[in-house]
């Protein structure tokens, strides 16, 4: 069993030299931009000038505002629907992979043909949103058009995306914890409510601790759902814009990578931070 | 060539990357044929060395040789080695017969599919499986698993058979049946066996020799009843027996040996079985439960605390100097709970062993 | 209990709801693609086309390269599946398997990668691939997926949920790695890696960022990229958009529906561990 060590490195040899070449160099390579200015054939030495830059610019902090609010609303809203959803499958259907069948299925779908859909169901003249909501005499706002819904929109569109993976997940958990805690609770007369917030929660924390994560970075880089709503914009008059949107504007359409990649950096940061606070926090519950 | 030392272990030791000693210079030698039992309780070191001798792990340090040839350096698979897994490690994809054939189409020894298939009915009529040939492991009982790990592990006509806990997995009754199997079938291909158990009775009944190990050392190896009659330390004496051995705290005091509530006087013992000259100070006193029973002119006076009925036997458990202890009696004696009674000790059936586990009678 | 019986309808009822908002854009979607113009623009909706408009596909075929979408998109997508398996199939058995120094800290930078988000490296990749003056080819599309960390977790977990004495065993019957791999590993592992497959297949299907940045030329795009060129170029016409969105769906859709037990399976089984 001594000569695995060559045999091992060949196995890795692929792996390694994909993983070097698109994963570690790019990494090292955007914080190296992030500090360089011109083109892409021709960049030179700038120091701090493009993160001084993106600070200095009201289209990024609008960028990070949109991306941040979508996080902070979409994440947790769209999270405690699928507890809902899960827990009502779990507890009260029998045919339960028949809806978890049908809940997943915007996981598989393209983003960008569900997002030509929404732009269509969402349409303020025609849509069938707004003509569900005018016959229940509520107010029917121009989702695509009105810059000041652009980012309501995205949330719900978000929202709406989100559950398929959450569902599933949840379902997966549910299923895992031991059915005795069920059968012992009954034995003491819990009630629903009981068994609910004092066996399924606290035996769903670690699950919910995961998909927050897995939830919070994909919020954070949200790109494909607004440019399929808005047909390529970021909204109108780019009220949606987000930070994957400020970056992909930045590198390609202005042509200033060393900006692009000073807020791919900075969004790096956030996610790693964001990651990281939300892990502590979780932590603190589960040993509450 | 020697053939007392087929396998020849030589100063073994294996300490783990997270420092963990679990060998310490460990040899030993096992003769060509036989089946030797490599017996110890959990972690104590025998499944290590099964694996160090198959080449699945490397050794820290030491030599082995099988047939006088060193093997340190050989891949498992040149090593002319069968090995059975306690888990089997039937591959459950394959069929009864593809599992047992697998050893004959792979690698550098492949074999002509005609010839390993012919190869492979012998060994499975050999364990009674030709029958299983088409199923798949999983519809197997756990005996007929056991079969067919066998059959693969001989179907290379190795030199040398490793089973690790081969039985474990099985129930009590078909353990019985399945390793006087074992003995007859590796004896009539004559193959030479290591065999690990944690179970002192599958050792006793199984092995033409034992290898006992704890804490990575080799504590005896010797004959089936040596371990019984001859421990070689207190945990050998401790290990070996069931019930287990009773074990009382005494205190030499000039030709006294002093007990809580009973005195032995050192002339009475059987002065031949002693290995050295005792000094004073404190001692345990072993003595196994058959040889401590009931006597009008009993040694100490003791409560029965429990009555347990093995079998032919009954177990009196009493408590003597905060320790429990047990007297092997007869199944017709007329003892029950809460009798008061005297107990004799045979003295020349008693063993002494230091605080350290040293044995000196 | 008859407040338990209005707990459960009001259960059933919310299910309901929410089951009805996932599916129904996927219905509208197909309907709406065989509605005339007008009926996708007349108000009140209209929900059932008075006449199924199959044309609207002739016109889709006709008016932007949707056969090729097609074709390049199927050839991508398979060929960073396999590959993509391939390798990582090889490195989750080193990594599972051997044993040779240096594993643990691969093990470590793995699992910071996965944690990076794609789009942060994206760009840079963008760069690299410009570089090697392969904007617009198919290798430039496939290539920084020819192996991915993700499914070499998951199947390093697959992996080593099968027991360690197989491989012992194998290497005592005289099997090398690759017989191993070959004969053992791949048919004990059959339904993690076929899972794995379909789940690279789907995203290689589904990805829309990557060629966006690499493809500009019309007959080098993929279905997702065509199909937002097409909804810009078509413009009003909104029943061609949505046939169009519902040939970009429907096929992934029936491989899901076929695999629905193995695809969720396997993305609960992974996600949990990570």
């Amino acid at each position: 069993m001594k000569t695995n060590q060559k045999k091992a490195w060949l196995f890795l040899a692929p792996t390694i030299i994909f993983v070097t070449l698109f994963s570690i160099y790019p990494i090292l390579r955007a914080f190296g931009m992030s500090f360089q200015s011109g083109s892409l054939i021709d960049l030179t030495w700038t120091g701090f000038n493009n993160y001084k830059y993106i600070f200095s610019d009201p289209d990024f902090w609008l960028a990070l505002k949109n991306t941040l609010l979508y996080a902070v609303i979409s994440v947790p809203v769209g999270l405690a629907i699928s507890i809902m959803l899960a827990w009502i499958i779990f507890d009260k259907v029998k045919h339960q992979s028949l809806f978890e069948t049908t809940f997943f299925m915007p996981y598989v779908t393209s983003t960008i043909a569900i997002g030509i859909v929404f732009r269509y169901i969402f349409n303020g003249d025609y849509g069938m949103l707004n003509f569900l909501l005018r016959n229940l005499h509520m107010p029917a706002p121009d989702w695509i058009d009105d810059p000041a819904m652009s980012l309501t929109t995205i949330i719900i569109f978000g929202i709406w995306s989100s559950l398929a993976f959450n569902i599933v997940i949840l379902m997966g958990a549910l299923r895992n914890i031991d059915p005795n805690y069920y059968t012992i609770a009954d034995m003491y007369g819990a009630s629903g409510k009981d068994k609910f917030w004092r066996i399924t929660m606290p035996q769903l924390v670690p699950t919910i601790a995961f998909l927050l994560t897995m939830n919070i970075i994909g919020a954070f880089k949200i790109y494909t759902s607004v440019y399929a709503l808005f047909n390529g914009q970021a909204g109108v008059g780019n009220s949606g814009t987000t930070a994957v949107f400020y970056i992909y504007n930045k590198f390609q359409t202005v042509g200033t990578p060393g900006v692009a990649m000073a807020a791919t950096v900075v969004l790096f940061l956030i996610i790693l931070f964001a990651t990281f606070l939300q892990r502590k926090m979780m932590k603190k519950i589960g040993e509450n | 060539m020697d053939n007392n030392k087929f396998v020849e272990v030589k100063n073994l030791r294996k300490v783990y990357d997270n420092g963990h000693e679990a060998i310490k210079n460990v040899s030993f030698a096992v003769k060509k044929g036989d089946l030797v039992c490599l017996l110890g309780p959990s972690g104590c070191g025998k499944t290590t060395i099964l694996n160090i001798l198959a080449g699945l792990l490397n050794p820290t340090s030491g030599e082995i040789l099988f047939d006088g040839k060193s093997v340190v350096d050989v891949e498992p698979k040149d090593r002319h080695i069968g090995y059975v897994f306690q888990n089997y490690a039937l591959y459950p994809h394959m069929t009864v017969l593809q599992n047992v054939m697998f050893p004959l189409v792979v690698g550098k020894n492949k074999k002509p599919k005609a010839d390993a298939e012919r190869i492979a009915q012998k060994y499975m009529e050999l364990t009674q499986i030709t029958e299983l040939a088409d199923q798949k492991p999983e519809n197997l009982s756990g005996g007929q698993q056991q079969r067919v790990a066998i059959a693969r592990a001989l179907v290379q006509e190795p030199k040398i058979l490793l089973m690790d806990e081969p039985l474990s997995n099985l129930d009590a009754r078909l353990r019985l049946k399945i390793r006087e199997e074992i003995r007859a079938l590796v004896k009539s291909v004559g193959i030479t066996t290591l065999f690990v158990t944690h179970d002192q009775e599958e050792a006793l009944s199984i092995g033409d020799k034992i290898i006992l190990f704890n804490d990575g050392v080799i504590q005896q190896d010797d004959l089936g009843q040596n371990f019984y009659l001859e421990p070689n330390n207190y945990f050998v004496a401790n290990f070996v027996g069931n019930p287990v051995i009773d074990n009382f705290k005494v205190t030499k005091i000039e030709n006294k040996l002093k007990a809580n509530d009973f005195t032995i006087d050192i002339a009475d013992l059987d002065q031949s079985r002693f290995k050295r000259t005792l000094a004073d100070g404190d001692y345990l006193l072993s003595v196994r439960p058959e040889n401590i029973f009931p006597a009008l002119d009993g040694l100490l006076q003791a409560t029965v605390d429990d009555v347990e009925l093995i079998g032919r036997e009954r177990v009196l458990k009493f408590t003597n100097d905060e320790t429990q202890a047990r007297s092997l009696v007869n199944l017709e004696m007329p003892i029950k709970h809460g009798d008061q009674v005297k107990l004799k000790m045979r003295l020349d059936r008693v063993f002494l062993f230091t605080p350290d586990g040293e044995r000196v009678y | 209990m008859k407040r338990f019986r209005i707990g459960t309808i009001f259960s059933y009822l919310i299910l309901f709801i929410f089951a009805f908002i996932t599916v129904f854009p996927f219905i509208y979607m197909i309907l709406g693609g065989l509605m005339n113009f007008q009926e996708t623009t007349s108000i009140p909706p209209t929900l059932i086309p008075h006449h199924f408009e199959w044309g609207n596909y002739a016109k889709v075929f006709a008016k932007a390269p949707f056969a090729r979408y097609f074709f390049n998109t199927v050839l991508t997508a398979s060929i960073t599946t396999v590959v993509s398996l391939f390798n990582s199939l090889l490195g989750a058995f080193a990594m599972v398997n051997l044993r040779f120094k240096g594993k643990g800290i691969i093990q470590i930078v793995m699992l910071s990668l996965l944690m990076v988000p794609g789009e942060a490296i994206i760009f840079t990749n963008y760069n690299t691939i410009a570089h090697m003056g392969l904007l617009n080819t198919y290798v430039g599309l496939v290539l920084p997926f020819l192996t991915s960390i993700f499914y070499m977790y998951y199947l390093q977990s697959y992996f080593g949920s099968i027991s360690e004495t197989i491989y012992k065993a194998a290497m005592i019957d005289g099997a090398s790695d690759w017989d191993y791999i070959w004969k053992i590993l791949v048919p004990m592992s059959k339904s993690g890696l076929f899972t794995v497959g379909l789940l690279s297949f789907i995203s290689g299907w589904n990805s829309f960022l990557w060629p966006l940045l690499v493809t500009n030329e019309d007959t080098m795009r993929l279905l997702n990229n065509g199909l937002t060129a097409f909804a810009s170029d078509a413009g009003s016409e909104t029943q061609l958009q949505l046939a169009a969105a519902t040939l970009t769906v429907v096929p992934i859709l029936i491989l899901y529906f076929i695999f629905r037990k193995q695809i969720i399976k396997g993305v609960v089984r992974n996600d949990l561990k990570g």
